[in-house]
């Protein structure tokens, strides 16, 4: 609670639009005592020595900077031990506010400063420095997984100076990189196989006293949150607890079991196998064929595949709904029981597409070494893919004789007699041919370990196993598109195989991330902050359990299963696994849970002291935006800066996540008297952006409850809407807003206005 | 469906690797040659499906390419290939394949094919022309380096023309000639497609053509102005040769018939060492200066040239190197004749023909092959089209 505020004014930021003088007088007019300081500032940036004096002098605990976006400057205007909060009246006001010159229009622009000015002095009154909730992190890693990657991330992690246990289901370690023994380039210059230097990688583990080796080993349990989770480890039959900070999951991949591939002969012809198997046969010198084909194109498949699924699909329709009341009842007697859903599909061979790629160069490398370039290695392809730099090594493998490729499209693979005939067409050669070989080597689908089990098993509320697999087919990724090693549940990063299929030098390089955010996880829960996406945040969700029903709906809405519950449904909150989105506040019905920052309360506050005209054909309608901090709000800001200016009825005001927007911020917009209310958010769906995955989905939904909810109360439902707006849609985004506008001007006003 | 069985050959590919192709491989297929190809026609151009051909080693397809001798070698593709895959080179590879394998007996293709059989290759006529010489020697009352009578130095005392030069090398021109028409056979029946060729409309006879191809592009040089103006200098250069050659080869004829008809009719006689001022003999001199300036010409461009873009393989230096050597002895063999400097000139000589039999005998095997086997290229083109 900020008593004593310092209000400052950046004229450099704001410009000459507005009578800032007017603008101070009106702030120490309306709140006297709250803001014993109210200065203009010509540079404010090169007075942040006079704020402190300030500070000092008049025992300011709040300062509130009233100029550029807070995504400006925002490390210049830090104050230890005092509140600061900013004030948006450049790219969101001055230049954001469509007038026309006009008298009338620099009053609607001083009206919507004055606005957001108050909105700010508002925030300040009812926020709070937040108390970070610190607790002793442990400074051992978890490695689930003792292959390539798993490998690797042990040994960062212990150069790095943390402890590490090392999980490993089967009896040796190495993982898949035992049938690798020369692999695709892992270093400089990239151009040529290698050895894999696995030997030398294990024995480095091995002689490590900072790191405790299990294998024939799983994962039974993981409970807890980042810092203090207690993993329950089952060793040969034997369980064991151990206390660890952080996880890296870096459990990979399983061959693909499915039989996608038989239309093209695997499991049928005698001299068809697919790219691990033939891995295996070269490590052990069994390759006796002379005429290798690597297939890559599987699109006769793939197609197959894709009929059977719709058919399958179409066929299991009309049972669907009984099946489900089935489950239903068995759930309701004995409470709902996990069933890991296999989510193996013939798409993973498209994922694996890459990996085929780097490991049909690597094969016939492999191939033409052994036989001293005395033999013939096809590679064709539908789409050879090859990253980054190991372009090299195709470069390179292209120049050997024995190699030869040609992007086709392969339309049999028939058996004839001592050889297999590939059937090709749309070839580079300029012809459709048959190709006579010993062997055809198929892609082998890398099918994430998180596909087939629930590794983890947290113990948590929402179940034992990542949420949502199924959007990544398996692959346990969550936030792809900023945060690649992410999982949904803080505290645990994937690494390798088991989140995208990818090459060993990437593995490495996957590796080496995933560890450094464990340490990161670890640190942050160790000075009680958000490890990610609000790195550094203090605040977190603090529960009024007085008022809690137990409803149970923050503990199923939080996208990061942070919360637990006891039996009678009393949430447990864990702070070091929470991402500080708001979404379980947003959820709330009794508005039980605040942060010190941000709060039910104080969004209300702000919405109420928007001054709403009574006069709605005169001094048009007034709209209310929440709009997402992470996308919305800067994609506002960008529009601003390029002078695309909207409605001067809006009024916006930042929410952490649409997630967070609880159903009452709408009520008190309605009751204040504006005319409409959106709820400008990320695009979610599949292809969602939301940095909290979840945040404007959830707001949709909810969306759809307060419609019926205004349309009992005679409001019509139209009053609120919502938007996806992408990061860079700066363009589209004035229009979104002025269209709205539009439509509340052809409503006309809100019923309750002036009640 | 009938489909094409391929069978890729890889020794096909070392050798033509070997034969000046050795980047082939690095070839990724995005067609820039093709497009930067300026004589190349839109359909189905050229170089880039010889490139993968190549890299597939599908010999067959190569050798029944008709675009390889459509190919003027200008070195565009090359220049601006991203990968430095050298298709020029390549495409001369080809050629010096098609040279090495079409012609018989292919054991001097062999020779023919890098430096090693050199030896082998010099020997033959140097052999050839050291008996003529000892027989001769016999003749001349035992002496190496013999006078005639008026004590000038005649060539024709050795190597006399009637018995010795003249039928050596008529022998051997068509020799030479009989093995390129079996060449050309050989070539066309490559050429054409599989299946019936059915010709629609009205054709013209095959001498037709080559009158055409002789007029409109060989004596113009016309696909060498395709290539592209900055290729000028390689025109002028190859013209000067070219007609060099033409000149030289009319003197040949005159003499020849000077001689051989000089013994029915008297009055064309024309004996040899002709004075200096003599027409024959000034524009003999002629087709040596434009020999010697286009010859010096082509080896500085080919030793200009960036080895990243474009190389040049044995194929190229053997003929450059044997024109070289024909143009050297011919020219001192004259000089020291004229200093009356009788051992070097007689040895110079000996060389001299040495040379030109290597020249005219290995013809077929040999990059100058490619002035027939392009010829006649041309000419099927202009007969039945582009396979």
């Amino acid at each position: 609670m900020a008593t004593r505020i310092g209000v400052y004014f950046d004229q450099q930021n704001i410009g000459g639009g507005l009578d800032v003088a007017a603008m101070a007088e009106q702030v120490r007019g309306k709140w006297g005592d709250l803001t014993p300081v109210v200065k203009v500032m010509p540079v404010l940036a090169a007075a942040v020595e006079e704020i402190q004096a300030d500070v000092d002098a008049a025992k300011l605990d709040g300062v509130l900077v009233c100029g550029a976006s807070p995504r400006r400057d925002w490390d210049q205007y830090r104050f230890s031990g005092v509140q600061v909060e900013r004030v948006n009246l450049r790219e969101q006001c001055v230049q954001a506010c469509k007038t026309d010159g006009s008298a009338s229009s620099a009053t609607l622009l001083a009206l919507m400063a004055q606005d957001y000015v108050n909105m700010g002095v508002v925030k300040l009154q009812k926020s709070e420095v937040p108390e970070p909730a610190a607790i002793a992190g442990v400074r051992r890693i978890l490695v689930v997984g003792g292959g390539w990657t798993g490998l690797t991330a042990a040994a960062q992690a212990s150069q790095t100076g943390y402890e590490v246990v090392l999980v490993e289901k089967s009896p040796a370690l190495g993982g898949k990189a035992v049938n690798m023994p020369r692999t695709s380039p892992l270093k400089a210059p990239w151009t040529s196989i290698q050895d894999s230097g696995l030997e030398a990688k294990i024995a480095g583990i091995k002689n490590d006293g900072n790191i405790t080796v299990h294998t024939k080993a799983t994962v039974a349990k993981l409970e807890g949150q980042p810092g203090e989770f207690t993993a329950t480890i089952m060793v040969d039959g034997a369980e064991q607890t151990i206390p660890v900070g952080a996880v890296v999951l870096a459990t990979g991949w399983v061959p693909m079991q499915g039989s996608y591939l038989e239309s093209m002969g695997l499991g049928k012809l005698p001299q068809v196998t697919h790219m691990a198997e033939f891995g295996v046969m070269l490590r052990d010198g069994n390759v006796k064929a002379r005429r290798v084909a690597f297939v890559l194109d599987t699109t006769l498949a793939e197609e197959e595949a894709a009929a059977a699924y719709a058919r399958a699909a179409n066929d299991e329709q009309p049972e669907a709904p009984a099946a489900k009341a089935g489950e239903q009842a068995e759930e309701e007697l004995e409470g709902p029981v996990f069933v890991k859903e296999d989510l193996e599909s013939y798409k993973h061979l498209r994922y694996s597409n890459t990996v085929n790629s780097v490991a049909a160069l690597r094969m016939a490398n492999v191939f033409c070494d052994q036989n001293n370039d005395a033999v013939q290695a096809f590679i064709i392809y539908k789409d050879m893919m090859i990253p980054g730099i190991l372009e090299r090594f195709y470069k390179e493998s292209q120049n050997r004789l024995g190699i030869m490729m040609t992007k086709a499209d392969v339309t049999a693979i028939q058996d004839a007699g001592s050889h297999v005939s590939v059937s090709c067409e749309n070839t580079l050669l300029g012809l459709d041919f048959d190709l006579d070989v010993d062997m055809v080597v198929l892609p082998t689908g890398l099918v994430p370990t998180t596909a087939k089990d629930a590794v983890m098993q947290f113990a948590y509320r929402q179940g034992p196993d990542f949420p949502d697999l199924e959007l990544f087919d398996g692959f346990t990724d969550s936030n792809y598109i900023c945060f690649p090693y992410e999982t949904r549940r803080t505290g645990v990063y994937a690494a390798g195989c088991v989140r995208q299929p990818m090459t060993m030098d990437a593995c490495e390089e996957d590796a080496y991330g995933a560890v450094l955010k464990a340490i990161q996880c670890v640190e942050s829960a160790d000075h009680g902050v958000a490890v990610h996406p609000r790195s550094g945040d203090t605040s977190y969700p603090v529960f009024n359990f007085v008022r809690c029903t137990q409803c149970k709906r923050c503990t199923e809405e939080c996208p990061f299963g942070a919360l637990d519950d006891d039996e009678k449904g009393t949430p447990k909150p864990n702070p070091a696994r929470c991402r500080r989105c708001g979404t379980c506040f947003g959820a709330c019905p009794e508005r039980v849970i605040s942060f010190a920052n941000y709060n039910i309360d104080q969004i209300g506050s702000m919405i109420r002291e928007v001054q709403v005209p009574k006069d709605f054909r005169k001094e048009g309608p007034r709209i209310l935006i929440l709009a997402c901090e992470n996308d919305a709000y800067p994609a506002l800001d960008m529009a601003g800066m390029r002078n695309k200016p909207w409605s001067p009825y809006a009024r916006i005001i930042p929410v952490r996540c649409l997630g967070s927007v609880n159903a009452i911020w709408v009520s008190d917009a309605m009751s204040k008297g504006f005319d409409g209310v959106m709820l400008l958010g990320c695009k979610y769906g599949d292809d969602y952006q939301c940095h909290f995955i979840k945040g404007s989905e959830i707001c949709n939904r909810r969306k759809e409850n307060i419609a019926e909810t205004l349309n009992r109360l005679g409001v019509e439902p139209e009053r609120v809407d919502q938007f996806e707006v992408a990061i860079d849609e700066y363009d589209k985004v004035p229009g979104i807003i002025d269209a709205f506008v539009a439509r509340i001007t052809a409503l006309g006003p809100n019923p309750f206005k002036g009640m | 469906m009938a489909q094409v069985k391929i069978t890729p050959d890889m020794e096909f590919v070392r050798e033509l690797q070997c034969a000046g192709g050795e980047s082939l491989k690095k070839c990724f297929q995005c067609a820039t040659c093709s497009v930067a190809c300026p004589v190349a026609p839109a359909n189905n151009p050229y170089p880039r499906k010889e490139m993968v051909w190549a890299s597939w080693g599908l010999k067959e397809k190569l050798r029944t390419d008709i675009d390889l001798w459509l190919c003027h070698n200008c070195g565009n593709c090359a220049d601006l290939c991203p990968r430095g895959a050298r298709p020029a080179d390549m495409m001369s590879a080809a050629r010096n394949m098609v040279y090495k394998d079409l012609t018989q007996p292919s054991i001097i293709g062999k020779w023919m094919s890098s430096a090693k059989g050199l030896p082998i290759l010099f020997a033959i006529p140097a052999i050839l022309w050291m008996l003529v010489w000892w027989i001769r020697t016999g003749f001349n009352d035992g002496q190496w380096f013999p006078r005639a009578a008026d004590g000038r130095i005649v060539f024709g005392q050795v190597f006399y023309g009637d018995y010795t030069i003249d039928p050596i090398f008529m022998i051997t021109f068509f020799g030479a000639c009989f093995i390129l028409y079996r060449g050309v056979m050989r070539l066309f029946e490559l050429f054409k497609p599989e299946g019936k060729l059915l010709i629609i409309g009205k054709t013209k006879p095959w001498f037709m053509h080559v009158y055409d191809v002789i007029v409109e592009e060989i004596i113009t040089h016309k696909k060498f102005s395709d290539c592209g103006e900055d290729k000028e200098n390689r025109k002028t250069a190859h013209m000067a040769l070219f007609y060099s050659f033409v000149v030289l080869a009319f003197v040949t004829a005159v003499v020849a018939a000077g001689h051989w008809g000089g013994k029915v009719i008297p009055a064309i006689k024309l004996e040899t060492p002709m004075p200096l001022i003599f027409p024959v003999k000034i524009l003999a001199n002629i087709g040596m200066l434009m020999l010697l300036f286009g010859l010096a010409a082509l080896t500085l461009r080919r030793m200009k040239l960036n080895p990243k873009y474009q190389a040049s393989s044995f194929y190229d230096w053997y003929l450059l190197g044997i024109i070289w050597a024909v143009a050297v002895t011919g020219m001192l063999s004259q000089c020291f004749r004229l200093m009356d400097a009788i051992k070097p000139a007689f040895v110079v000589y000996y060389f001299h023909l040495v040379f030109v039999w290597m020249l005219f005998a290995y013809l077929p095997w040999s990059k100058l092959g490619h002035f027939v086997y392009r010829t006649a290229a041309l000419v099927y083109v202009r007969m039945y089209g582009r396979s």
